[in-house]
């Protein structure tokens, strides 16, 4: 990555700020698993089922005790805890894996309570993760385009919407999912273009026209669908939907290859999309232009940079990456419009752009936790862990508040992002 | 010249007017007399003439007249009734949650003087409508929390008829798991759960079996759910679950999320069945009615129909209507293409257990049953 503002605003956080906020959050938690892993431990056995029926090479079933578990991972929580409290001592950071590797023991211990009883397959947790993330990656891609060239982008739900509706319908006329990944890319474009005309050449406030926009697509594919689409399900609401398809060799490596390459086209051109704008973000000139704009316009103007056009287009740019992640519910999951599918997920697409730092990679990962979180509120609801439907619900929910608010704090996007550039 | 044109426009828009409300032959003439609920309509005679300016309508909930569910069926059977009665009838569709208490008031401002509320989601509005308009009947589907005078609700022992699924389901499984999961939880979603999960239950005792039922506890009423009656990623990701925990039987409950649960069974390429809600999907679903097992029906056309018409006739009284499996309110549909694949024993099995449910002996309570 190049240095840019924002890593040098990083280190000199680094260098003065002592802060507390990780130690606390390890208490919190090591705590947590104490209460419930170690004193309200379950007794009976769980089974991890590592690859799926079909795998060519099988891995064993793994049973694990939960109390063993709940207690070791106590212990290492209480160590990790510590080891962070003496760095914040030391007014120094805690590394990120450490962190990493605490969330994953706590998750596993987790699994190990809350499957107890039951047979656990991870690698479909994973796989329905990786699928669930999705639209969001692209939602969030689409959002940081949008973003780092200067314009908030609060239409990512709409962006989504218009795309699964287009998609569907070109599909369904035309017999090829490539058309309707295509008309995908083109509807999100269409509402784009809508953000980038009010915010860039009317300079209306960004996030108003944002949720108006949202609002808007919503009635109208609402309308449509009850109005077209509904009698008309055999032509127009029938989408030819993208096959799985296994990258040969690859998806025969444990768990990791079912669950990344094993997939259908959508996931693939994510894996391209993500790579191709960090790429594009900070090692071409098209980035370096999309990122000046977006912190310091008038620096740009000033080398010669068209400010509005660059902002346009890149806009434009962004709506296209979200109206394709929006062919995923159509093209896809199921192989039919309906009324408000996307049902939020573009604010949470938002919520992983913030979460990741206006940063394509970190954005991704976000997302694919926010899919993690949602894939184990099925599966936690399927073995009948005991634990409240509504509280599953909201589960997806809560893990992106807390790592929202939790784990990044505050955080510093591009200087210019909802300003409307003025010449002059 | 001019003149003339706008007086050929208005002639032209009257005899359209007129063409739209001239269907019904004995319009009537006087404004609706809707009669309060506390005249002695009931001692009419059964079956006389319909009641003067009766006019019966509908609201559905945000699922639509067309979702091939409740909301058409009951509207299925308001027209029945109508049909009968030789009356006219009205409905207004709600898109969204919010449209509820507004459909309801628009209705009886154009004069309706019985409003089928289609819905559990429809109570609140139902009920403040109900008390600021005593004059007006409302019947009240899947919902029994109104005790007004001139509220009648029409709800189901569904749990009778998921009882019969549960141990059809039982019988079937090869994998010996069988799931569901719901659109959200409420009383009339559980409670196909809860006779799914006693019936399964009852074939593990009757035959000494351990099929599993995932997706769903009774005794923690706590499982699966979408969070919505859409049929979407979410529900397709949670029937995906559900397949790889094992699952050969699968029974959505929640209006079109069973589409999506197709879908997931198309991919998943395993040999799984689905028992429908409500209708019998093997007869209405667009498409997968050859994966249909059986379905849990809950006549609610006939049972508007009934409610209606006697209304209609001036016996309208607030006295609950329960579809059973005694009244034929409720039952399972036949197994059409899976006919020559189950235990051949099972049908009588399974009327055994009807007879035994009807006449008491064997017991099916949910937390959710009508009481």
């Amino acid at each position: 990555m190049t240095i840019d503002a924002i890593a040098v605003s990083e280190s000199l956080e680094k260098a003065t700020v002592r802060s507390w906020k990780t130690p606390i959050s390890f208490a919190i938690f090591t705590f947590l698993a104490f209460i419930v892993f170690v004193l309200f431990a379950r007794e009976d056995q769980t089974t991890f089922q590592l690859s799926p029926d079909n795998a060519a090479i099988k891995i064993p079933l793994i049973s694990i005790s939960p109390v063993l578990i709940g207690i070791i991972v106590t212990v290492l929580l209480s160590a990790a805890t510590v080891y962070a409290a003496l760095r914040a001592q030391a007014a120094r950071k805690t590394p990120l894996w450490i962190t990493a590797v605490f969330a994953f023991l706590f998750t596993l211990s987790f699994l190990a309570w809350a499957g107890s009883g039951s047979s656990l397959n991870i690698t479909q947790l994973l796989v329905s993760s990786v699928a669930l993330s999705t639209p969001l990656i692209f939602g969030s891609l689409g959002g940081i385009l949008s973003e780092r060239a200067g314009v908030v982008n609060v239409a990512i739900e709409g962006q989504l919407l218009a795309g699964a509706f287009l998609a569907a319908i070109v599909s369904s006329v035309t017999g090829s999912p490539w058309a309707g990944l295509f008309a995908a890319g083109v509807g999100g474009m269409l509402v784009s273009f809508i953000l980038a005309t009010f915010s860039i050449k009317y300079w209306v406030e960004q996030v108003i026209v944002g949720v108006v926009i949202n609002v808007l697509v919503l009635g109208l594919t609402s309308f449509l669908y009850t109005a077209v689409l509904v009698k008309n399900t055999d032509t127009l609401n029938t989408a030819a939907r993208f096959g799985r398809w296994k990258v040969p060799g690859l998806s025969e490596i444990p768990v990791i290859g079912p669950v990344l390459f094993n997939q259908t086209v959508i996931v693939y051109v994510m894996y391209l999309a993500v790579f191709g704008v960090w790429f594009g973000l900070f090692h071409t000139k098209w980035g370096l232009r999309l990122r000046a704009v977006g912190e310091h316009p008038q620096a740009a103007d000033t080398v010669g940079i068209d400010v509005n056009r660059t902002r346009f287009w890149n806009v434009a740019l962004a709506g296209a990456v979200a109206g394709a992640g929006g062919a995923y519910f159509t093209l896809d999951s199921v192989s039919h419009f309906g009324k408000d599918m996307t049902a939020g997920l573009g604010f949470i697409a938002l919520a992983a752009v913030i979460f990741g730092r206006w940063n394509p990679i970190r954005s991704t990962l976000a997302a694919l936790l926010f899919g993690f979180a949602m894939s184990l509120q099925f599966v936690l609801g399927a073995i009948s862990s005991g634990v409240p439907s509504e509280f599953l619900l909201m589960l997806p929910y809560v893990v992106t508040i807390f790592a929202v608010a939790g784990f990044v704090g505050h955080v510093r996007g591009p200087a210019a992002s909802g300003k409307p550039y003025v010449k002059g | 010249m001019k003149k003339r044109l706008s007086m050929v426009a208005v002639a032209a828009a009257t005899t359209l007017l007129l063409a739209a409300c001239g269907q019904a032959p004995d319009e009537t003439t006087a404004g609706p007399t809707p009669d309060s609920p506390d005249t002695n309509t009931s001692t009419e005679d059964p079956g006389s003439a319909t009641v003067d300016g009766f006019l019966p309508c509908i609201v559905s909930d945000a699922g639509g007249f067309d979702d091939k569910s409740f909301n058409q069926s009951s509207f299925e059977g308001l027209q029945q009734a109508a049909e009968t009665l030789g009356v006219e009838y009205k409905q207004a569709q709600s898109d969204t949650e919010d449209q509820y208490a507004g459909n309801i008031s628009s209705l009886i401002d154009q004069g309706c003087t019985l409003i089928n509320t289609v819905g559990f989601a429809l109570a609140d509005a139902t009920r403040a409508a109900a008390e600021a308009n005593e004059d007006v009947y409302f019947v009240m589907l899947d919902d029994s929390s109104i005790d007004l005078p001139n509220v009648k609700p029409i709800i189901y022992d569904t749990a009778q008829a998921a009882f019969l699924a549960g141990y059809a389901a039982a019988s079937y499984t090869e994998t010996g798991v069988v799931g569901t999961f719901g659109g959200m939880q409420f009383p009339t979603v559980t409670i196909f759960m809860d006779g799914f999960a006693d019936g399964v239950a009852y074939y593990n005792e009757q035959k000494n079996t351990e099929v599993k039922v995932v997706g769903w506890d009774v005794d923690s009423q706590t499982g699966s759910f979408t969070g919505g009656f859409e049929a979407n990623d979410t529900a397709k990701q949670l029937a995906n679950t559900l397949i790889t925990q094992n699952a050969d039987v699968l029974l959505p409950v929640g209006g079109p999320i069973f589409i999506s649960a197709i879908e997931a069974i198309n991919d998943s390429g395993k040999d799984i069945a689905m028992i429908g809600v409500d209708a019998d999907l093997y007869e209405t679903a667009d498409s997968g009615k050859e994966l249909f097992l059986t379905s849990i029906l809950k006549q609610m056309k006939a049972g508007v129909n009934d409610v209606v018409t006697q209304a209609g006739q001036g016996n309208f009284d607030a006295s609950p209507y329960v579809g059973t499996l005694e009244n034929d309110g409720v039952g399972i549909a036949p197994f059409h293409d899976f006919e020559s694949k189950v235990d051949p024993e099972l049908q009588s099995e399974l009327d055994a257990i009807k007879a035994g449910i009807i006449d008491g002996s064997i017991e099916v309570v949910s937390p959710s049953s009508p009481k």
